[in-house]
């Protein structure tokens, strides 16, 4: 667009040589537009990784970068106690997380979606009301939840003790049974609407005259949602799917609001952001290891580019099945 | 072609100026500024400043609730120091630890900071961050035994130790008085109380197990009872001669889970401001905690008087342990290239002056010889210390490790009292992890 705009320009106003030239320097100078993002994604995106990789390779004595010493730190974080212990315990809860959220957070967004596309009055006021939550901060949202959720004056158990079913009240985030889940809902509380509009916008752009053939051809219901709508929307299904994927496995600020840096109650909600966390920048009393943090980093990070192309490829199939 | 290569020739000059620019990142070597560098550069976030304007230090701190005291004691020191602006920034205590270790791998940021205790100094020390401080005016005056809470592994000092605390069993007095009840000395009369208490619908301990931390100091207070106060069973675990499987090590942990039953319902899910609020409203008789506590519960104008009992004797008769520890020092960065200014300072924070308002201010117990704190309760702790006071030592020895030992001894607590660990494993757990770096000093 823009360069097209350069050579009308060009054409119109200055004689032919060197408007050829002009129109070539233009056309190249487009480029350079794009050079304070790609300056800010290798400062911060490019730049760490390559960090990281880096202090992963090295021993460290507290802050103190030692000798060289290839992939120990690596082999230390899968083999040595408590290190493999608390790996394999985070990245089960990760799994839970995100198999949690698929199930709390897209499957109600989709369903609402559906609702919202269908013809119902005050749509908009739906919409607007749903996206509220992901206006803000991960931290608020976390501080008003461990108010709401708190077992002493927490307003959910204040709630079921007022409509006679105090024998459901517990002590939410203190319990390790139901920790976790408690705060993939949350999660899935404060990221519904943004999924629910992805989904609505995936579901807008599949035509009406599909749904009328189908109709013509006897199809109704639930038929016409498994048969036309979700494969139609696998595009958007795919996006909100890897997105809640790597939101998941990235995971990190809401619980560390919610639960301290031990993923509290021992360990119970634990995930491998909080590990990372912990491992390169230690507790109250200390123990960093920023070596084998980084090492982590680096697994996480080659673990969530894997299984983002692996779904990647499974839901690409899909696309072209149907 | 020619010009595709001159792209990507300016692309790589560029990548390379911004890899030059972002490097040393976290393998920075500390600078080796010296005390007498007076050439303007950048300190403390902004350019030193030319002859004749004050120079400004910036001092970080872990306690955001002392900003108000700090600011009459900066305000005195920068009366007699005309030359030198100080800017008191202080960080959530949780978050210090990230937000200095990023200060001193940048070199940037800061001047004079706040130390966390014995192996956290240390750290900071071999790692070459800190100046050494040993020659600084008015350190003769503390004892030796305080400054190793901020020594490097080379025996020189790091940092003016600046409070002791305390760690003890607060009490309501009015609830103990209305109800009869006496203040225990041993660990069974404790255990009576809190039956009486517990009978007459009143928590007895304000506790709160969700900052895993809290529930070690509880144990810096009880445990003794157990193992002894005094330094002879710490001695012990440092020579070798025993270690955190011993059975009086496993018997105070076991009388730890038996203080469940005296805690509020759900202590695990519920925070130290919770457990206050229990204890402020008089529905919980005790709370445990540091003396720092002491300004809390003045700052909240607490309704009844608050007592404390130092720790619990062994024997009745015997003087009950109080658990003592330098909680904090102030060094100074070797990255600050006002190291004569920071100097100044430091020399001012050990001082007498400094010593009597920082305790007067902020209700601390001061290390320098000859400052008697204000404070009534103060000088009953700092009076009971002086009898037979007993080291936290979790936190003044085995600070080290990942995680270290004391955050997996206090995590294992947690894990207890959630019916994941025995008290046998708690003990097996922490002395795991002490096997991994502690060397007994045969």
């Amino acid at each position: 667009m823009t360069s097209t705009t350069f050579d009308r320009k060009a054409e119109m106003n200055l004689p032919k040589p060197p408007a050829r030239r002009k129109r070539r320097i233009a056309k190249h100078l487009v480029h350079l537009f794009l050079l304070p993002a790609l300056v800010f994604y290798v400062g911060f995106m490019i730049y760490p990784i390559f960090q990281a990789l880096l202090n992963s390779l090295f021993a460290w004595k507290g802050l103190t970068r030692g000798p060289f010493i290839g992939l120990q730190n690596f082999v230390r974080l899968f083999t040595e106690t408590p290190f493999k212990e608390t790996f394999v315990r985070a990245l089960g809860h990760n799994v839970t997380f995100f198999i949690g959220l698929v199930l709390t957070k897209l499957v109600v967004a989709f369903i609402l979606a559906l609702l919202i596309n269908s013809k119902i009055r005050g749509k908009e006021l739906f919409k607007t009301l749903y996206f509220v939550p992901k206006l803000l901060s991960v931290i608020v949202v976390g501080f008003l939840f461990s108010l709401i959720l708190n077992p002493t004056y927490g307003a959910l158990n204040t709630l079921l003790a007022a409509i006679g079913l105090e024998g459901l009240a517990r002590p939410w985030l203190g319990d390790p049974h139901t920790a976790l889940y408690a705060i993939i809902i949350v999660n899935s509380w404060y990221g519904f609407g943004f999924a629910m509009l992805i989904f609505l916008v995936g579901l807008q752009a599949i035509s009406q005259e599909v749904y009328e053939a189908a109709r013509i051809d006897g199809a109704s219901g639930l038929k016409m949602i498994f048969t036309i709508t979700l494969p139609l929307a696998m595009p958007s299904i795919m996006i909100m799917t890897i997105l809640t994927f790597i939101g998941a496995f990235e995971t990190f600020e809401l619980i560390y609001a919610m639960q301290g840096n031990n993923g509290a109650p021992y360990f119970s909600t634990d995930v491998l952001g909080l590990y990372f966390y912990r491992l390169t920048f230690g507790s109250v009393s200390g123990g960093e290891s920023i070596g084998i943090g980084s090492a982590l980093a680096v697994v996480l990070l080659v673990l969530i580019s894997c299984a983002t192309a692996v779904s990647m490829f499974f839901f690409k199939r899909r696309e072209v099945e149907h | 072609m020619k010009r595709s290569k001159w792209y990507i020739g300016s692309l790589m000059l560029l990548l390379s100026s911004i890899v030059t620019a972002c490097g040393g990142g976290s393998a920075a070597k500390p600078a080796d500024a010296k005390p007498s560098d007076a050439k303007p550069a950048a300190s403390g976030g902004e350019a030193a400043k030319p002859k004749g304007d004050p120079v400004k230090l910036v001092m970080y701190s872990w306690r955001p609730e002392d900003k108000d005291g700090y600011a009459k004691i900066v305000a005195e020191f920068e009366k007699d120091n005309p030359d030198i602006k100080v800017e008191f920034k202080p960080f959530k205590s949780t978050e210090y630890n990230t937000i200095l270790t990023n200060a001193l791998q940048s070199g940037t940021g800061v001047d004079v900071l706040q130390l966390r205790p014995y192996d956290g100094a240390k750290a900071l020390a071999d790692a070459g961050y800190l100046t050494p401080v040993d020659k600084v005016k008015g350190i003769e005056n503390i004892p030796d035994s305080y400054l190793d809470a901020a020594r490097g592994s080379d025996k020189k000092v790091y940092g003016i130790p600046i409070m002791l605390n305390n760690a003890v069993i607060f009490y309501n007095k009015k609830l103990f008085d209305d109800n009869g009840l006496q203040v225990p000395q041993t660990w069974d009369e404790f255990v009576k109380t809190c039956d009486a208490l517990k009978a007459k619908n009143i928590i007895p301990i304000a506790q709160s197990g969700k900052a895993a931390y809290l529930l070690s100091t509880t144990h810096a207070v009880i445990g003794p009872s157990a193992y002894g106060g005094g330094t002879d069973f710490m001695n012990a675990v440092l020579s070798g001669a025993t270690n955190f499987k011993d059975a009086k090590f496993v018997e105070s942990i076991k009388r730890m889970k038996q203080l469940e039953a005296y805690f509020p319902k759900d202590f695990v899910a519920i925070e130290d401001k919770d457990a206050q609020a229990l204890f402020y409203t008089s529905k919980a008789a005790m709370y445990i905690n540091g003396s720092q506590r002491l300004e809390t519960f003045e700052t909240n104008k607490v309704a009844f008087p608050v007592e404390f009992m130092p720790g619990l004797s062994g024997k009745k008769g015997d003087p009950a342990p109080i658990a003592t520890w330098v909680d904090g020092s102030y060094g100074i960065a070797k990255s600050s290239k006002h190291q004569e200014q920071a100097l100044k300072l430091i020399e001012f924070i050990a001082s007498k002056k400094f010593g009597q308002m920082y305790s007067d201010e902020l209700t601390r117990v001061s290390p320098i010889n000859g400052v008697a704190p204000k404070h009534p309760q103060l000088q009953k702790m700092a009076a009971y210390a002086e009898k037979n006071s007993t080291p936290y030592l979790l936190l003044t020895k085995f600070s080290q490790g990942t995680p270290t030992t004391k955050t997996t001894f206090e995590d294992s607590l947690q894990g207890m009292y959630i019916g994941k660990l025995t008290p046998e494993k708690v003990a097996e757990d922490t002395q795991a992890s002490a096997d991994k770096w502690f060397k007994p000093q045969k």
